[in-house]
């Protein structure tokens, strides 16, 4: 084995640890602004394994998109919601966790059966990334140019949408004004100096 | 043979960078006096005292950026190919790309005129 091939054993072997133990924490952890962290954590060494199979384009795009994009929106609607709960144990849990874990394990089997079962196509060329981008760049405006305006549309309906929907315009008045009786968003926290000593009861009272 | 080339520096500058805060907090570590006590413990924040908890409600104007944000962020992957290949497609494939980035910019200004970039 020569050092390339160690190098690029440790590396798959660091960032497989690193997603598989990103994800476990995603799953058991209780306070979901740490697993949205992790969710990052599982996308970029998603993005780590990208790089090590020559697929630079898409370890970009999954950067840009999941970890710069998608994650940041999860952790925005972590945030908006505010209710920092501790989870009160249920009577007879027990049984629904037995029922997700049976599911999950059958799941499991299923896929891992699929994937032992699948006639595997490997190829023993080592795909070349040297031109991936140019060659995307070539289709994207000659014989993909359509699909490639069409995509803009597809954006610009979904920020018309997202604009509507986080307007809700879609609602009708009465709704409104129910939704005003109780507001969904609170005032910004004000931001007051205070100072150095200041009065800790107000803040155990809130 | 190493199927990432051109990776290399890569290599080195992540592991460069890993020893950089191993060996800052070492450093300190090694060289700050050791004094224990809850002033130690609290969160620095410009030399204020901090009041109430990390985790609070945000505003939901962010989140109407946050939304404008990511259509953006895909359109940037849209043209991260365009921009590496600009010199040898020429002229047709540029008004190509401003049609794209002008369909965007539609959406960009109903954003505008509906005021969801506006703070109020």
């Amino acid at each position: 084995m020569t050092l390339a091939e160690g190098v690029q054993l440790v590396s798959t072997i660091i960032l497989s640890v690193m997603m598989i133990g990103a994800a476990i924490g995603v799953v058991l952890l209780s306070n979901i602004v740490y697993s949205a962290f992790l969710l990052g954590g599982v996308f970029i060494s998603m993005a780590g394994l990208y790089l090590l199979l020559n697929a630079d384009f898409v370890a970009t795009a999954q950067v840009l998109i999941y970890v710069g994009a998608v994650n940041v929106l999860i952790l925005f609607a972590i945030m908006l919601v505010n209710k920092r709960q501790d989870f009160a144990p249920m009577p007879k849990a027990w049984v629904r966790r037995g029922a997700t874990a049976m599911v999950c394990a059958g799941l499991f089997a299923l896929l891992s059966t699929m994937v032992l079962a699948t006639p595997w196509s490997f190829s023993t060329t080592v795909p070349s990334s040297a031109g991936a981008i140019k060659a995307i760049g070539r289709h994207f405006f000659t014989d993909f140019l359509l699909p490639f305006e069409l995509a803009s549309v597809l954006l610009l309906m979904a920020l018309v949408g997202a604009v509507i929907l986080a307007r809700r315009e879609f609602i009708p008045e009465s709704a409104v004004t129910d939704l005003q009786a109780t507001p969904l968003t609170l005032p910004e926290r004000p931001r007051e100096l205070v100072p150095v000593g200041g009065t800790p009861s107000q803040e155990e009272s809130k | 043979m190493f199927v990432l080339s051109g990776y290399e520096y890569l290599l080195g500058f992540l592991l460069i960078c890993s020893l950089v805060p191993i060996l800052a907090l070492t450093a300190a570590k090694l060289v700050r006096p050791s004094r224990r006590g809850p002033e130690r413990r609290t969160t620095y924040e410009s030399g204020m005292e901090p009041i109430g908890g990390a985790w609070i409600q945000f505003n939901i104007r962010y989140y109407m950026f946050a939304l404008v944000f990511v259509i953006f962020d895909v359109e940037t992957v849209f043209l991260y190919p365009w921009a590496v290949t600009f010199n040898q497609l020429g002229l047709l494939a540029f008004i190509e790309a401003l049609i794209f980035i002008a369909i965007l910019v539609v959406g960009l200004v109903y954003a505008w005129r509906k005021g969801a970039l506006e703070w109020s």
